[in-house]
């Protein structure tokens, strides 16, 4: 009777529009949580989950419609009149728990190809995944013990909501303690790692905590629902094992990372260059660290697309390299002595992309775009960097206020190249003269203020660090230039490179040399006093300095 | 009227904010107005329950317009929702130390943000009560409207006007309250309503025959000859 009336209640849950509603809605919410980057299976297969906790509130308030289906229908007298009691069919709803799991599955399946297909790097790791499962079949089991004691609908969306909320607030837990949710979502750093950390996150151990969640669920829910003694103390006992297991696995989740695994982490990060695989072409360094090798093809594109187009090179030799993280916070260091932690900031605070270097040009971790426009706009964020440490520009800024290039010709020549190299949409490339708002963007520079313009990609942070300001006017001049024939400007650039790098070369002498007028800039309007000055890139301050080396 | 379906809502919302409130004291964190959205939901769900009228079929039988009671329970429920609304933003605001620099976020677009939630809710309840999924009501009317909320929150093309930024603070709630009163107006209109959306077609057997008044008789056909496949199996 039970495995019966468990089919029908399987099938009503296979078939529910809310569950297929649920599915739909994770799979949105998994697309959206992955977003344009690059997957990295370390940290998608907590994104899936991200989805899952979405279907899992709807089985879990599809599950609370069907456990109260007969006190909300007002025929629990007449169900106390059939065979079936109200405990087999609770044991019943629960077995038919298993008609959620192909939804799961489904979910789980078609995110991992859609992953796999946009190039993941990394393995899926199966307790993550399989975590995933067992939130949606704890949700539908929390769902059957809230509807055999609460029969209003209310009820399960009250449920379905509080699951929904442990996962979108930050508040509730921290540190280590992120990992007892029953998903985390928001406050890992997992797409900035270089690579797997063993045993971090404790996915084995939050699945099962989540086993036993699902168990402990199971159990009251027939608890509510069954009469005799003897049944009633088994199952009180099995209550009482199934809090053990939570608690275990509780504890399990809030053991410290290892200090060999952070130690090593630390290393990977401040001293790349020991773990990074390099490859020299063109006299070019790149630097990736394992399992990033598929984006050498990708940097390089752009960075060779500048090189072509310039007549001499610096004498200090070009590195691009990935950074990541600039510390450890809580999530990682949690149950490890403060000196420890000081100890592996200070290392960190040496890292490669956190001091200003010359010649290096410093890629994120986790923010490589996979593919489309965003990837164009990585690539062209290469190129501008890679083109500005050929006409001499300073750059990466980190930690400080990026410098302006304020009417120098170097500027224009210097976007010119990363507009040959990436080849941008110029819709795009016109687009960053207008903020976000449609209003002209600039900054303060020696207490003038200068038009200014956001190049594709200045926002995503796909560079640690930032180039400096681009102006509109230097902008606008390259643009003019890109409708010169190449070979013309190649030529005028060649006959005296040494003059267009030094910085007291002026955009009008640059466009003079070239033959065309120079372009004229919009003039930024005079805010009324005492309101805010017009929005600028990211990093610009009221006052930016000029660029001088 | 449902109180306790409302009351519940409202109060497992506001204690949710509490226990945020106390967590965040605790780690001398603050709360924001993310917060109260969030707390805020539970009273939403709940107002997806409070048009529907179980004896809709008897009431429209009845002098009294049927939309007069689900109406009725709206208006009941306004001020109820309000001092909800009020009751969050106190803990909110409690949770900000007296001496922070800059002003505090203005809490008029929360409020409109809110209203038009609030106003999507009852519209998708209202359309729910008039579909075939009447009977499940408010289960039925969340996730359409938590769903419809989301699109509008996310959705490149209307996060620019209700999501400040990038919109501004007047911008997103006279947004807002513009959607609250189509929603609203949505809402009348469904109220209003008298057909049921929802049929089942009957399937009327071959073997049924129609007298002079063409009514069907419910007579059913004279049994098949021995050996024969009976009609309709």
């Amino acid at each position: 009777m039970v495995l019966g009336l468990a089919r029908v209640e399987a099938s009503l849950l296979v078939r529910s529009v809310l569950v297929l509603a649920g599915l739909l809605a994770g799979a949105l919410v998994i697309w959206f949580l992955i977003g344009s980057a690059e997957p990295l299976w370390w940290n998608v297969g907590w994104r899936i989950g991200g989805g899952q906790l979405v279907l899992g509130m709807a089985v879990l308030a599809v599950a609370q419609l069907n456990a109260g289906r007969a006190r909300r229908d007002g025929l629990a007298a007449l169900y106390a009149s059939f065979p079936a009691t109200a405990g087999t069919r609770a044991f019943a709803h629960l077995i038919g728990l298993a008609g959620a799991a192909p939804a799961s599955l489904l979910l789980i399946g078609a995110a991992a190809v859609v992953i796999q297909g946009r190039g993941a790097i990394g393995s899926a790791s199966i307790a993550v995944l399989a975590g995933g499962l067992l939130l949606v079949i704890a949700a539908g089991a929390a769902g059957i013990a809230i509807g055999a004691r609460f029969a209003h609908p209310l009820a399960g969306a009250l449920g379905a909501l509080a699951l929904f909320i442990t996962a979108a607030t930050n508040h509730l837990a921290s540190g280590g303690g992120i990992w007892l949710l029953p998903w985390e979502v928001l406050q890992d750093d997992l797409s900035q790692l270089p690579g797997p950390l063993a045993g971090y996150p404790p996915a084995g151990a939050h699945a099962l905590e989540l086993a036993g969640l699902a168990v402990l669920a199971g159990i009251v829910a027939l608890a509510l629902t069954v009469g005799g003694a003897r049944i009633r103390g088994r199952l009180a006992a099995a209550g009482i094992l199934a809090v053990a297991v939570i608690c275990s696995a509780g504890a399990l989740q809030l053991r410290p990372i290892p200090t060999a695994e952070l130690n090593h982490l630390v290393t990977e990060i401040a001293d790349p260059a020991s773990v990074q695989r390099c490859t020299t072409a063109s006299e070019i360094r790149y630097c990736l660290y394992p399992g990033f090798g598929r984006d050498l093809s990708s940097v390089q594109a752009p960075v060779n697309g500048v090189l072509a187009h310039v007549p001499a090179r610096p004498g200090q030799p070009l590195t691009i390299r990935q950074a990541t993280l600039a510390s450890l916070d809580e999530t990682f260091t949690h149950g490890h002595p403060e000196r420890q932690i000081s100890r592996w900031n200070a290392q960190l605070q040496g890292a490669p992309g956190n001091a200003a270097a010359v010649s290096a040009i410093y890629l994120s971790v986790g923010s490589w775009p996979a593919a489309g426009g965003q990837l164009a706009d990585a690539r062209f964020d290469v190129a501008l960097a890679a083109a500005d440490w050929t006409v001499h520009l300073p750059f990466p800024i980190v930690n400080g206020q990026p410098c302006v290039p304020l009417n120098q010709a170097r500027e224009a020549i210097a976007i010119w190249l990363a507009i040959l190299a990436a080849h941008p949409p110029a819709g795009d490339l016109r687009d960053g003269l207008r903020g976000p708002g449609g209003g002209l963007t600039g900054t303060e520079v020696g207490n003038t203020m200068v038009q200014t313009w956001n190049y594709p990609g200045i926002n995503a942070g796909y560079l640690t660090g930032v180039v400096p300001q681009p102006t509109a006017a230097g902008y606008l001049l390259a643009k003019a230039m890109t409708s010169l024939p190449e070979q013309k400007v190649s030529q005028v650039l060649d006959d005296a490179w040494a003059t267009w790098l030094n910085r007291h070369t002026t955009d009008a002498q640059l466009a003079t040399a070239l033959g065309i007028p120079m372009p004229s800039v919009p003039g930024l309007p005079v805010p009324p006093p005492g309101t805010a000055t017009v929005q600028g890139g990211p990093g610009n301050a009221p006052q930016n300095p000029v660029c001088t080396t | 009227m449902p109180w306790i379906t409302l009351l519940t809502g409202c109060l497992a919302g506001t204690f949710f904010l509490g226990v945020l409130a106390h967590v965040a004291g605790a780690s001398y964190g603050t709360l924001n107005q993310a917060s109260v959205r969030l707390a805020f939901l539970p009273a939403i769900a709940a107002l997806a329950f409070l048009l529907r009228a179980p004896f809709r079929p008897l009431t429209q039988a009845t002098p009294v317009p049927a939309w007069v009671v689900p109406a009725g329970h709206l208006l009941l429920a306004a001020p109820v929702l309000a001092v909800t609304c009020w009751a969050q933003l106190r803990i909110m605001a409690h949770t900000v130390p007296p001496h922070t620099l800059g002003h505090p976020p203005a809490a008029y677009p929360v409020i409109a943000q809110l209203t038009g939630w609030c106003a999507i809710t009852v519209a998708c309840a209202a359309c729910v009560d008039r579909a075939r999924y009447a009977d499940l009501g408010g289960a039925i009317a969340i996730p359409v409207s938590f769903a419809a909320i989301a699109l509008a929150w996310y959705a490149p093309v209307t996060s620019r006007f209700l999501i400040e930024p990038p919109a501004s603070a007047l911008g997103v709630t006279t947004a807002w309250y513009a959607i609250a009163a189509a929603a609203l107006t949505l809402t009348g209109a469904a109220m209003a309503d008298r057909w049921h959306r929802y049929s089942r077609h009957l399937r009327v057997e071959r073997g049924f025959s129609r007298r002079g008044s063409g009514r069907p008789t419910g007579e059913l056909p004279e049994p098949a000859a021995a050996g024969a496949r009976p009609a309709g199996r």
